[in-house]
């Protein structure tokens, strides 16, 4: 077995890995690590005022420090049902906005491009691009003075509080920045081509589930009081759970999260392709020129959406900075509300976050933080599986590191989040015993035989079975059997779940590859009815401890003699279950 | 004129558990950034570039705390290669905001509350403590984030082989020197007093209390600032919470006394 391993990823903000596991000609395991310690945010706030959360918290992630002000702010208000001035709205729009175009030039144009031309670094891409990287430096840098301005600092600024702003920015700065931000137009134009015409591998593309806030007023916006999904489902806000259903998972300290049991994508490219349709001005003629169906099935183009949304940024600048010119400053609005719940949610430069907090008697009771990496890692991992596995199969194995980094940077993810990056390992020989002894350790497995005895090594899966019940194996069944018995209909604990069939790996007869079961669906590499059945059944949740134990079969030919290599592979197997 | 490879010192830019600030701060020197990467040879620094090497160092920057078993590892294997540690950002400095459970049984029941009973396999989970607490440091470089003129000014004088000149006075003097009016004089709660300096004093400057975010100033005298703020009415469980927000372990023998007095 071999492990890709992207150990320390570069160029992403924070600290994370992924890792593909090939065996032989499969790729048997895909993890999305994040190595960032554990930082226990949502303990430490508990037993704080409101007001100290909200200084605590943009400190999970110097990135989208000003996201998490926002979606505190919006919680704890929402909570102590606080109403805001409108010029207190239009300034934390603009820092919002400030930080949109700081974090996506950063990584367009340092962390993604010096990938797409073939440098290790911005400043090593420098030598050919010095234009690019010098006035993509100044947006930049023009991100980070709205920001200042707005917030007092680059990063961790506190002049946003429960109520307003500690202070407004004066006349002078916010001309300044609508006049800057109108100087930089032709270089955003530019940039939108330059992204949405980069050369993006068609290598994973696949259909997923978008979700973004459902902003107000029917237009493109970074804020809202509902989630949307690509699916025309609206979610309140206050019923997020029913989206993210987040669950711990062993190998990494951001939690993970599904919908309905299926992973879901959150950032720039769900925006857009959730709400591309409302752009209006110049972004909305380049979104008509560049967007395709590609953009909804290809992870890679979120570099493309995150120009465009620039682009909208720009825009909007100098109109919130004229409608605030209009409205005078407003104090910190008081309030006397002790208790209260409130969910607040934000669109972060790389998806959506949600911050929940409940407040008694003066104090934060209760904390939930959903940050949007922990949202894409279900998806980031799905999406390198597929394609390490393509690749594989393409017998272009050595691109799998690069491209397994490409997708995992697509998605920006903020691994501070709680997330460096990709390794490819090769397994061991017979890996697969090693894998059945770590699932045997979560608790007792239930095995199904599956196959078709009338086509020999076909019945490889069912022969197996029959042979572990005479060995008096508890919760061993037939695949004829579980209709009869509605034994998946009751499957309700996490007992981990263990398919046997002859599965074509395309490998030396008589190889056993053991695999997560939703690998073998996505890629229905075999027929069986089996798989239908279970994948409507089963709830995907189940799915992710159900593994396949698939044998080469040498022949299906019809008829009933199984060969000498796949018997003998059944005799190991049965030796290991034993065990 | 831009030295040969060979003569610059060789530099890391490490980042441990955090919120990634400090290193983000220094992609922040939009305007320098350039000159950093001539002035000195940038062996490593991850958010940065991917062509990253592990060898022997002349100075090593290191930001966050060490919060699992691999980053104890990688940070000694760091103290090993280089010749100069510097610990950049409160959570290098202090532990930052995560070491607020200094005590190890309260760190363990609040994480099994958030982990449950997992198994973590990747990487074992380890209290969140400063840099410090595992290897000697050099130089302490505060700040929640670090600033950028004090980076420079560090990173400058390092490079020339000079020791870093930082503040070594509370937020109070750059506060007097911004002409604020005093926000304790007004009661309300800033931590300003024993907090250190290098921020500018900038939530002052914005009608705010300071939060204590760069940790307390050497010498800070916390028991006047807390008997101060006592008779100001504020309770003394809400003083030291606020004093404990971002100090870590920086406060750790305060919060101590106090409970030794008590008894």
């Amino acid at each position: 077995m071999k492990k890709i391993s992207v150990d320390h990823l570069a160029r992403v903000e924070g600290s994370g890995g992924i890792s593909a596991t090939i065996d032989g000609k499969v790729v048997t395991d895909v993890k999305f690590s994040i190595y960032e310690g554990p930082r226990l945010v949502e303990r430490l706030t508990v037993g704080k005022t409101p007001e100290e959360v909200v200084n605590i918290v943009p400190r999970i992630c110097a990135i989208c420090t000003i996201s998490h002000k926002y979606a505190a702010l919006r919680a704890m208000e929402n909570a102590l049902s606080i109403k805001v001035s409108t010029k207190v709205s239009l300034l934390r729009d603009l820092m919002h906005l400030g930080e949109m175009i700081e974090s996506h030039s950063l990584h367009i144009y340092y962390l993604t491009l010096p990938d797409y031309v073939g440098f290790p670094s911005a400043i090593a891409m420098a030598s050919k691009f010095e234009l690019e990287v010098k006035v993509a430096l100044e947006m930049k840098e023009f991100g980070n003075h709205i920001m200042k301005t707005a917030s007092g600092r680059y990063i961790h600024g506190e002049n946003p509080v429960i109520g307003g702003f500690g202070k407004f920015p004066t006349r002078e700065e916010l001309i300044w920045i609508r006049s800057r931000a109108i100087q930089f137009m032709p270089f955003i134009l530019k940039t939108v081509s330059l992204f949405c015409e980069l050369d993006y591998p068609d290598c994973p593309e696949e259909d997923t589930v978008y979700a973004c806030c459902h902003p107000d007023q029917n237009k493109y916006g970074l804020v809202g009081d509902e989630i949307m999904l690509s699916t025309g489902e609206i979610i309140n806000k206050d019923d997020y759970k029913s989206l993210t259903n987040e669950f711990v998972v062993s190998h990494s300290y951001a939690k993970h999260s599904r919908y309905r049991e299926k992973p879901y994508s959150v950032g720039a490219l769900a925006r857009v392709n959730n709400l591309g349709e409302k752009l209006k001005g110049q972004a909305g003629k380049m979104y008509k020129k560049y967007f395709n169906p590609r953009w909804r099935r290809n992870p890679l183009f979120n570099n493309a959406a995150q120009a465009l949304e620039i682009l909208y940024a720009f825009e909007r600048i100098p109109k919130s900075v004229d409608k605030m010119l209009r409205l005078s400053s407003s104090p910190i609005a008081e309030y006397t509300k002790k208790e209260g719940k409130g969910t607040g949610i934000v669109e972060a430069p790389r998806g959506l976050l949600i911050h929940s907090y409940e407040i008694s008697d003066g104090l934060v009771s209760y904390t939930d933080l959903i940050t949007p990496t922990a949202q894409n890692a279900e998806d980031i991992e799905r999406y390198c599986y597929i394609a390490a596995q393509k690749l594989l199969e393409a017998g272009d194995e050595d691109k799998i590191k690069d491209r397994m980094d490409l997708v995992v940077r697509a998605y920006d993810p903020c691994i501070s989040c709680s997330a460096h990056m990709a390794e490819v390992k090769k397994a061991p020989a017979e890996d697969w015993k090693a894998k059945l002894a770590a699932i045997k350790e979560k608790a007792p497995p239930m095995f199904v035989g599956v196959g078709n005895r009338n086509r020999s090594d076909d019945g490889a899966g069912v022969e197996l079975a029959l042979e572990l019940k005479k060995l008096g194996v508890c919760d061993v069944y037939l695949e004829s059997e579980l209709e009869k018995h509605r034994i998946l209909w009751e499957y309700k604990d996490l007992r981990p779940l263990i398919l046997f069939d002859a599965v074509d790996f395309k490998e030396a007869p008589g190889k056993v590859t053991l695999l997560p079961l939703n690998y073998v669906i996505d890629k229905t590499r075999l027929s069986h009815k089996i798989l239908p059945f279970i994948s409507m059944q089963m709830r995907y949740k189940h799915l992710k401890n159900a593994y396949m134990l698939g044998i080469q079969p040498e022949s299906i030919e019809e008829g009933t003699k199984i060969s000498r290599p796949v018997r003998q592979a059944i005799l190991k197997v049965l030796k290991e279950i034993k065990n | 004129m831009e030295k040969k490879i060979k003569d610059k010192l060789k530099i890391g830019i490490y980042e441990l558990t955090g919120c990634a600030g400090d290193a983000l701060l220094i992609l922040d020197c939009e305007k320098e950034l350039v000159d950093i990467f001539k002035a000195a040879d940038i062996q490593s620094f991850l958010m940065a570039k991917s062509d990253n090497i592990d060898g022997e160092l002349d100075v090593a920057f290191v930001e966050g705390s060490v919060s699992t078993e691999r980053e104890k590892k990688e940070l000694l294997d760091i103290r090993k290669r280089a010749k100069t540690v510097v610990a950049i950002g409160i959570c290098a400095c202090f532990g930052g905001i995560q070491a607020a459970f200094l005590d190890k049984k309260d760190w363990e029941k609040n994480f099994k509350k958030v982990y449950g009973d997992n198994k973590m396999t990747h990487t074992k989970p380890l209290q969140s403590k400063p840099i410090d607490a595992y290897i000697k440091v050099d130089y302490y470089l505060p700040g929640c984030p670090i600033d950028k003129e004090q980076f420079l000014s560090t990173f400058n004088r390092i490079l020339r082989g000079n020791p870093p000149e930082l503040y070594r006075f509370p937020v109070c003097v750059e506060c007097k020197w911004n002409e604020n009016d005093c926000l304790l004089n007004k009661d309300i709660l800033c931590l300003g007093p024993v907090t250190r300096a290098g921020c500018g004093s900038i939530c002052i400057n914005h009608n705010l209390p300071c939060v204590g975010c760069w940790g307390p100033v050497e010498n800070a005298n916390l028991t006047s600032e807390f008997q101060l703020l006592r008779e100001k009415g504020f309770d003394s469980d809400f003083i030291k919470k606020k004093m404990a927000n971002f100090s870590g372990t920086g406060i750790a023998d305060f919060l101590g006394e106090l409970k030794g007095e008590k008894r």
